[in-house]
């Protein structure tokens, strides 16, 4: 009996690839009973996402080539798929299944390093196995020790430490500057898509009030419907005045030159009693003079210097791979010795 | 034991603080990236051993241990130490004893000089009116110095930010807004415990032909508690901006710190 694998994912496979192979969650409970009926294999978890196709199952054949070949064609036979293939499926045997497995929940193997939506993809592949009786004792161990360990190294790693957008990372550095956004008002100059999205990470992390503001009032006024409770609007020629009230600006206006600038900024902040103001600007061409920077109290961050943390913190992550490696080496090396599961290479 | 004194035991505190100190240049180089106990159980370790110190010498003297200018300092760094321990238990403040450790270090080290404890336990005044006198100034310096620690904490961070440098948001550390809201109380709990123990020294008899109002120390006094003050209603009531508030109270702590025994010596009330 061992854990074997048989998938293909963002790394192996284009888009076009993958929804070819992909498994509606309806159709799942049923393809695992072929699956099991075919007698390749006694347990089985099937992960459908946008980004991989996988089948986690324990076989009691002994998983060589042979045996991939076959389960591949039954994969293939399912989908009636007819297009060539080349090396686009991968197949894993213990150890490097089991390896694998602690690899995805963990999200090392997710586009975005440290993602943590594909834990919780994973674990409802689980569940949907496990209530439909597709899972034994020997899946239900692996899947309970990547669960563990992929909390484990969010834990104890930097893997899933910091902000890999820039949405999140405004929201980031508003946080180091202010005790709790859920005081803070927001100010929105620019009703485009970037706004709306920053606007939305800041809603999430608590800010209640926002106020819109765009040089087409029912833009502004829709995006304000869009924020929900809490937003309302200013005519764009009043949005100086908004200065006194809020605490984080996010601009992103199609405006040729800049709108905000130290003149304008200087006599504001003495008008709010030079409370930290973050400047968060995200236009191209710029809507905030970088000279207001030096005002006292003013973080103005633009959509280069947000990019760059992101950037920073995605090599970060990619330099916590390595120990994460090492921590899922010695992890399955235990599970594997505590069970005496066999091993037995890679095959592809 | 008998051997093992007061003084033996503030050592081996100034030792574990100077510890603390080499271990938060390690935590200071890693950028404060990780929640890290070990430096507050160092210096918690360190104000344990100072706490002891300090009660074998009011023991000895059956009072409490503010009579010469090393027991002045060692309660004036006990203070610090202790406030620093319990502010490191808000959240992300854990570091804060990363930042007091080396000022409990250096100061602590000063405070160990011979001349500055000559005659050993040997009590200079008696009465419970003197003893809240010294206390209460010396728990107010210990808040001003915490105070100037949160304040460099805080413009550290600052210029981080400013300056967009990445480990602004790595560092494990309070947001700006927390840092200058606990500044600014200690900075009040200090002044507070200032004005109480000052007006306590006005109330206390005074010796003949020894001038009050011309003493070094009472001018000294006066002059810190009208800068803290200052700094206060400046920044509370006319817009003071965070960053110089924070430069002001470290300054201060300074001026108090390379001032404090200076004074004294020059002060006939004080030290006679």
């Amino acid at each position: 009996m061992s854990v074997i694998v048989l998938g293909l994912s963002h790394r192996s496979a284009p888009v076009e690839l993958r929804e070819r192979f992909a498994f509606a969650e309806s159709k799942i409970p049923t393809a695992l009973q072929e699956l099991r009926e075919s007698g390749l294999v006694t347990e089985g978890v099937v992960l459908s996402t946008c980004n991989r196709v996988e089948i986690y199952a324990v076989t009691a054949l002994a998983p060589d080539d042979q045996f991939f070949a076959r389960f591949k064609n039954f994969l293939i036979a399912h989908h009636a798929y007819d297009g060539a293939l080349g090396d686009e499926l991968y197949t894993f045997a213990e150890p490097h299944s089991l390896q694998h497995l602690f690899k995805v929940a963990a999200g090392l193997d997710s586009m975005v390093i440290g993602e943590t939506e594909i834990f919780g993809q994973l674990k409802k592949a689980y569940d949907l196995a496990f209530s439909h009786k597709f899972t034994g004792a020997r899946l239900n161990k692996a899947f309970q020790r990547a669960f563990n360990v992929a909390k484990f190294i969010r834990t104890e790693t930097n893997i899933q430490r910091g902000s890999v957008s820039v949405m999140s990372a405004a929201v980031e550095l508003a946080e180091k500057i202010f005790s709790s956004l859920a005081d803070h008002e927001v100010l929105v100059i620019g009703a485009g898509e970037t706004s709306e999205k920053t606007a939305r990470a800041l809603q999430s992390r608590g800010v209640k009030k926002i106020t819109v503001t765009n040089r087409s009032p029912e833009r502004a006024a829709a995006l304000a419907a869009e924020l929900g409770t809490g937003t309302t609007t200013v005519p764009f020629a009043q949005w100086p005045e908004a200065f006194e009230h809020i605490d984080i600006a996010v601009s992103s206006t199609a405006a040729t030159t800049h709108i905000l600038n130290r003149a304008t900024l200087e006599p504001l902040m003495k008008r709010r009693h030079h409370r930290p103001l973050l400047l968060i600007d995200i236009a191209v061409p710029r809507d905030i003079d970088p000279a207001v920077s030096e005002l006292d109290n003013v973080y103005l961050y633009n959509v280069d210097d947000l990019k760059a943390i992101a950037d920073e913190y995605l090599k970060l992550r990619h330099k916590e791979l390595d120990h994460c490696h090492r921590i899922i080496a010695e992890k399955v090396a235990a599970l594997l010795a505590a069970n005496k599961f066999s091993t037995t290479d890679k095959h592809r | 034991m008998a051997w093992f004194t007061d003084r033996h035991c503030f050592l081996l505190a100034v030792l574990i603080y100077g510890l603390s100190t080499v271990y938060a240049v390690f935590l200071w180089r890693k950028g404060f990236r990780r929640d890290d106990w070990a430096n507050y159980f160092l210096l918690a370790t360190g104000v344990a051993l100072h706490t002891l110190a300090m009660f074998k010498r009011g023991l000895t003297l059956h009072s409490c241990p503010v009579n010469n200018l090393y027991e002045a300092t060692t309660f004036l760094l006990w203070a610090l130490g202790l406030a620093a321990l319990v502010y490191a238990l808000l959240p992300k403040f854990k570091f804060i004893c990363a930042y007091a450790a080396p000022v409990l270090f250096t100061v602590g080290v000063f405070a160990l000089m011979p001349s500055l404890d000559p005659h050993g336990p040997k009590p200079e005044f008696s009465g419970a009116l003197r003893s809240i006198h010294a206390a209460t100034i010396l728990q107010a310096y210990g808040a001003f110095g915490l105070a100037a620690v949160a304040a460099v904490m805080f413009l550290g961070q600052q210029h981080d930010l400013k300056a967009h440098k990445l480990r602004a948001l790595l560092s494990f550390l309070p947001s700006m807004q927390r840092l200058e809201l606990i500044t600014t109380r200690l900075v009040a709990v200090g002044f507070l415990l200032l004005t109480v123990g000052l007006t306590a020294g006005a109330w206390l008899p005074r010796k003949d032909g020894v001038p009050y109002l011309a003493d070094p120390k009472v001018i000294w006094s006066a002059l810190l508690w009208l800068v803290y003050l200052e700094a206060l209603v400046a920044h509370r009531f006319f817009g003071r901006s965070p960053r110089r508030f924070a430069a002001v109270v470290i300054a201060t702590f300074l001026f108090l710190l390379l001032t404090f025994w200076f004074t004294n010596l020059l002060s006939p009330l004080h030290h006679p």
